[in-house]
């Protein structure tokens, strides 16, 4: 469809004239070197800079429905500080965060360095295991609700019933309601596909030859790994951790439909169940949701957006900064 | 402390030739036992690797197979227990009731559209301006394209309320207007994966049309499209799933039921009062087709294309 030609080299010289004033200023470099960013600067400004902005003043306001925001300082946080329900998110956040980035590290860097050989199939193995990832998250989400479901029909508790285990109430646990939560963490084993992927990529990095050395050393498969593979993975490791922590953080499909129990009765009875039974799926973003879009709370919502915000970049620096001592870049020369 | 293990392999690299002629019949022994430890030990791991592999894949292909199983089946066999895994008839009428009662064709159609939308806009505007981060020099440009970044790191959807409200007051809620408009203006992971792939193309060419008096469209037109076809093709793509796959956006700036995505339309599934989960399965079954379809047509292109987005 589009292939090279010589002739279009020539159709590009063909139509030309003496360039006038206004032209030739476009043809600047650095001019036209601006013109071309300028749709992502004015997207920059509109929808980015601009929200930030805005978003940073409103949260000092009070501002609702209808009516105009007014200045009540700091009011906002304050409450934030006190609320149940956003506190309650937060221990939410720390537990799924901190244990669905490990389950992604340890399960996409075990995928991979399984998949590191060239054996066959190995490319089947490879799709099979990505393909949860490419998946529509709400679909994954009312898929997975029908798994966890605590009547009798639900996928999981039938093959727990295969081991002669009695059914467990995943979603609606009357004594344990954040056993939800960890129904929400468990979905996260599906999806290591992602990071193993990037893993893969980076176990082609390293050079055979250290292997070998090693070998000759006689050093052992734990011994190679450690010694080896970890080390020189460092800036895979990096960038996958700051991804999956930062995607983390951002959850909200899967826990939208898991607080709807996927029946659609989201729709019904409004939605007094974005949060989940007895609030076992907040999360930053379905809180954030609720209190803005639902409740049209927005000063308060945009001082939780704030909040979410700082703590993402906070999150991102320390991890940053703490990797920075044990990264290993292959161009440095130490 | 890395690296520590790492400076002790050195020395060994010299050290072997001498160590093997050295010790004669010794180090041939423990060579020997070395190789034959290898062999078995191969197949062990193979057949262990194996193993491990095929479970985890299984685990991972399970729930899938069992919503395609009950997609299928009535309400009735739906609830049976123990699990029938093949229905018996196969009620392909799931299928026809998402569509037409449960309204999905036209949320299919929807997503479509947005999702078009969203490839063929956001794919060209964020080649054209990842041309001119990668080719151009101007003042600024590093700190720009830094800033460009770091916005990739903070979650947009923090960013929403205000949006929301401009949006209101501009009448644009429940059209779809804030889906498209947007897209007009680049997206950062695109225009990422789009500069450092035009980075690595040869500026040869780029020159020889700039003497040639070829203008800088021009040569985006030209010279550096037919080149990029790889990188395109994985944008394309992404920028199609991100679409489809959104609940936020629809979520938020779409009322009306005619409106929907699928996303949305997965959210809102039901008959007001019974259960539906076989139509409601039939309906994730088609939502999650197309991703995979999609996939497997590119595969080759997104596998090269987070090899070079890894590439910093």
């Amino acid at each position: 469809m589009l292939t090279l030609r010589r002739s279009n080299l020539y159709a590009a010289h063909a139509h030309q004239k003496e360039a006038g004033p206004i032209r030739r200023f476009l043809m600047k470099e650095k001019v036209a070197g601006y013109l071309f960013i300028s749709p992502w600067i004015i997207g920059f400004l509109l929808f980015y800079l601009y929200p930030l902005l805005d978003t940073f003043y409103n949260s000092f306001t009070e501002y609702k429905l209808f009516g105009d925001p007014q200045w009540i300082g700091l009011q906002n946080y304050v409450n934030l500080f006190h609320d149940p329900t956003f506190g309650q998110t937060c221990l939410h956040m720390v537990i799924y965060v901190s244990l669905a980035t490990i389950i992604y590290m340890v399960g996409g860097l075990g995928l991979a360095l399984l998949l590191s050989r060239n054996f066959p199939g190995n490319h089947v193995f490879r799709i099979i295991f990505y393909l949860p990832f490419l998946m529509v998250g709400v679909a994954i989400g009312s898929m997975f609700v029908q798994v966890f479901n605590a009547e009798d029909y639900g996928l999981l508790n039938e093959i727990l019933a295969l081991f002669h285990i009695a059914p467990i109430n995943w979603l609606a646990n009357y004594d344990h309601p954040i056993i939800g939560l960890y129904a929400l963490i468990f979905v996260n084993f599906w999806f290591t596909g992602g990071t193993m992927l990037i893993f893969i990529a980076g176990l082609k990095g390293i050079s055979q030859t250290y292997y070998e050395a090693a070998r000759i050393d006689g050093a052992g498969p734990w011994q190679r790994f450690w010694s080896i593979t970890l080390p020189l993975l460092t800036p895979v490791l990096l960038f996958n951790t700051v991804i999956t922590l930062i995607g983390h953080i951002q959850v909200f499909d899967t826990a939208l439909i898991f607080a709807g129990q996927g029946t659609g009765s989201i729709g019904i009875g409004g939605f007094t169940s974005v949060l989940g039974y007895h609030d076992s799926w907040s999360v930053f973003l379905t809180n954030l949701f609720r209190d803005a879009f639902i409740y049209h709370n927005y000063g308060y919502g945009s001082a939780m957006a704030i909040i979410i915000f700082l703590i993402t970049l906070v999150l991102t620096g320390v991890v940053l900064i703490i990797f920075q001592r044990f990264t290993y870049y292959e161009s440095e020369n130490r | 402390m890395f690296f520590n293990h790492r400076k002790s392999l050195q020395p060994s690299l010299t050290e072997v030739p001498a160590h093997a002629a050295g010790m004669g019949s010794v180090a041939r022994t423990q060579d020997r036992r070395l190789y034959q430890r290898g062999r078995t030990y191969q197949k062990i791991s193979m057949i262990l690797t194996y193993a491990v592999l095929i479970i985890m894949a299984l685990i991972i292909l399970l729930p899938f197979a069992w919503l395609l199983s009950g997609s299928l089946k009535t309400i009735g066999q739906y609830y049976a227990s123990p699990i029938q895994w093949i229905p018996n008839p196969f009620k392909w009428s799931n299928y026809v009731e998402a569509f037409t009662v449960y309204g999905f064709a036209r949320y299919v159609l929807n997503s479509i559209f947005l999702a078009v939308w969203e490839m063929v806009a956001s794919t060209i505007v964020s080649s054209l301006v990842a041309f001119g981060f990668a080719r151009f020099r101007f003042p600024g440009r590093m700190v720009l394209f830094l800033i460009m970044l770091s916005t990739l790191m903070l979650p947009a959807q923090v960013l929403t309320i205000p949006l929301y409200i401009t949006f209101k007051n501009l009448g644009w809620i429940d059209t779809f207007l804030p889906l498209m408009v947007p897209q007009l203006f680049g997206s950062a992971y695109n225009i990422f994966l789009f500069r450092q792939f035009f980075m690595g193309l040869p500026r040869e060419l780029d020159d020889a049309a700039r003497i040639d008096g070829c203008g800088y469209l021009r040569i985006w037109w030209y010279i550096i499209l037919p080149q990029s076809r790889p990188v395109f093709v994985v944008v394309a793509i992404f920028a199609f799933l991100t679409s489809w796959r959104d609940a936020w956006k629809p979520l938020i700036y779409l009322n009306s039921q005619d409106m929907r995505t699928i996303p949305l339309g997965l959210l809102y599934f039901t008959n007001g009062y019974s259960s539906v989960y076989p139509q409601m399965m039939a309906a994730t079954v088609v939502a999650l087709a197309a991703p995979v379809l999609l996939y497997a047509l590119g595969q080759r292109y997104i596998d090269r294309g987070i090899a070079i987005a890894e590439i910093k």
